[in-house]
């Protein structure tokens, strides 16, 4: 469903609403392209959802583009995926094939569009090879990296940097996941929207239903994961974490994911995870479609404290979606977790299963803390990571794009 | 007289052209080389990145020395300068680096950053644009300075130190205009200790000093 802007004064004010339409009062009529893997699923999905139909309200020719391919080529791209956040991989010359010919198949499709825009924003590395087949490109072209590319392997990078050097700027989340491309790089940290199904205020009969749905007690106190079942978002760590707890205080523990179109490691990850809860009543791991968003939205509200514990992470939008509903985040101590939860003001930085547990028992424990940590949190992701934030910054770099990147810009 | 005409910015943060440093001499060695467009972000622009609270230390010098080189020392020396103080970043650039020199000769080791705090030079490009919004007379400032966003606020009183010719805010360069009205407002605004102040704090301050100065003024 889209939305108005002005749906957005009761969060943001009317001035930062007035501020979006006079930033892009100079963008009016450009035409400006978002390429990615997948229309649902995952962060990147989420924030185009909203971006494109926004742009396209200030004026802006907005269009979202989403690349297809089969399970060899996602399974090649999760490998680029995994490969940037440091693991190591098997990069063989079939696997190139494989990404560079379904970039080909695409570009068959997506060339007159992508050809023709004045902007054009391809994001992580499953399309970007596309530039290398649009040789009559016309605009401007950015690499958008979502994801912690700090450490990446060596062999992928050699090979994915070969083509990322040829954008005309790029994007990463935070300055420590930025690599040199020779080419402007910018910051801009994404955001939530607080009027998606994910993240705005539900019925009590919605939270009620929650309860009954997936059996929860009402009395004990509830953490929380929601993150897809991925090694780097250590689902088992949490499990661990919560046996420590569970020694000291009755609490229950809901490991919720959702599936990705783009991720075939899911399904492995997830039979992992039931085999470490075992048969503990406790533990509810839940399997959620991709577009459960209410669902996950009741689940995080009936929260008592939100976990995410990821050992790498890209940004970790739901530590900001916690933070939203007023719930203390015990995050890693990793990429984007770090800029939103504040140790000891929104949450708790951790390192460890036992961290995780320490903390989570003191909250417990705590509850005047618990609660003021909440409200802290909403006002910090209110002022920090709600989308006008983050359009605003994309209308910026679209006036640096059209006007050239000078420190300084007057807009017309 | 002529309209004060509000205009506001916008800033996305770019990796300046520097590369990272990883230790305290090395730190040294890039501000000697780093453009004053990232001097002056890691000191002036920092208000209007995400931050929580009241930072401990409002540049960004200061919080790497204590978060990711555990030198409180150090972090309290930098802390304490004021970059409106200096009439120039070229002044500024020097000030800092003779603070990181002498804290350099009085160790006997090099202070290192963990893998992953390393300190990234930064700048920022900056957008300013027209909100449409004008202001007739000094009477209606403390109404627009509460309506306005706070990086308008800051592109207007504290950016315009670097861009007008005597460090002056632009409020104060409008107010030149307006005989006694605006010389009260003046040295009232002057007045204003803002740099540990976040934008939301100053803009409280600045409505509440405009609107008891021109109580004060219209009672004579």
């Amino acid at each position: 469903m889209n939305r108005s802007l002005s749906e957005y004064e009761p969060f943001v004010g009317r001035a930062i609403l007035d501020q979006l339409y006079q930033l892009a009062d100079d963008l009016k009529g450009m035409t400006v392209v978002h390429v990615n893997s997948t229309k649902e699923g995952g962060g990147v999905a989420e924030i185009l959802f909203w971006m494109v139909p926004l742009m396209n309200e200030l004026g802006i020719k907005a269009s979202w583009e989403v690349v297809e391919g089969n399970s060899e080529y996602f399974n090649v791209t999760k490998m680029f995926h995994n490969g940037l956040q440091g693991n190591k991989a098997n990069f063989t010359s079939a696997a190139k094939k494989i990404y560079e010919g379904t970039n080909e198949q695409n570009a068959q499709r997506l060339r007159p569009i992508l050809e023709n825009a004045d902007a054009v924003f391809m994001h992580d590395p499953q399309p970007a090879y596309l530039l290398k087949l649009c040789p009559e490109r016309k605009g401007r072209w950015i690499w958008r990296c979502h994801i912690d590319a700090s450490n990446p392997h060596r062999q992928i990078w050699k090979y994915l940097r070969s083509f990322l050097s040829d954008y005309d700027a790029s994007v990463f989340s935070m300055p420590n996941f930025a690599q040199y491309l020779g080419n402007p790089q910018f910051i801009i940290a994404p955001s939530i929207d607080p009027l998606s199904d994910k993240n705005c205020q539900i019925s009590v009969s919605d939270i009620n239903e929650t309860y009954d749905k997936f059996n929860i007690d009402r009395n004990r106190p509830i953490l929380t994961q929601v993150s897809r079942f991925d090694r780097f978002k250590d689902p088992i760590g949490v499990i661990k974490a919560f046996r420590l707890v569970q020694n000291f205080s009755p609490a229950q523990l809901i490991l919720a994911g959702g599936g990705a179109s783009d991720d075939p490691e899911g399904a492995a990850v997830l039979e992992e995870v039931k085999e470490a809860a075992g048969d503990d009543p406790d533990i509810h791991i839940l399997m959620l479609p991709s577009d459960a968003h209410k669902t996950i939205n009741a689940i995080q509200r009936i929260s008592t404290i939100i976990i995410q514990k990821s050992t790498r992470e890209g940004f970790g939008l739901t530590v900001t979606e916690g933070l939203w509903k007023g719930k203390p985040v015990i995050g890693g101590n990793v990429g984007g977790i770090i800029l939103q939860v504040k140790d000891h003001h929104t949450g708790f930085l951790v390192n460890s299963p036992e961290g995780a547990a320490h903390r989570i028992r003191y909250l417990l424990r705590h509850q005047g803390r618990l609660r003021m940590m909440g409200e802290k949190g909403r006002e910090f992701a209110r002022d920090n990571f709600l989308l006008t934030r983050h359009l605003r910054e994309y209308l910026t770099l679209l006036l640096g794009l059209k006007k050239g990147f000078t420190n300084r810009l007057i807009a017309t | 007289m002529t309209l004060f005409e509000i205009k506001d910015c916008a800033l996305v943060v770019r990796m300046a052209d520097q590369r990272s440093a990883m230790n305290l001499r090395e730190l040294y060695d890039r501000i000697t080389v780093c453009s004053s467009e990232s001097i002056y972000h890691h000191f002036c622009e920092t208000p209007l990145r995400p931050t929580f609270d009241d930072p401990e230390f409002r540049n960004d010098f200061a919080a790497w020395s204590k978060r990711a080189l555990h030198d409180d020392e150090l972090a309290e020396r930098l802390g304490i300068l004021d970059p409106y103080d200096f009439t120039n970043l070229e002044e500024l650039r020097q000030i800092l680096l003779e603070i990181i020199d002498e804290r350099l000769s009085e160790l006997t080791y090099i202070p290192w950053a963990k893998p992953g705090m390393e300190f990234h030079f930064l700048q920022a490009l900056t957008v300013v644009f027209n909100t449409g919004v004008s202001i007739e007379s000094p009477e209606e400032l403390p109404l627009a300075i509460s309506r306005m966003t706070t990086s308008s606020l800051y592109y207007h009183f504290l950016e315009a130190r670097r861009r007008v010719e005597g460090g002056l805010d632009d409020f104060s360069t409008w107010l030149l205009n307006w005989n006694h009205r605006g010389e009260a407002l003046i040295n009232a605004f002057a007045e204003v200790d803002f740099y540990f102040l976040t934008l939301r704090e100053l803009q409280s301050e600045m409505y509440r000093t405009a609107s008891n100065v021109l109580k004060e003024v219209s009672s004579f």
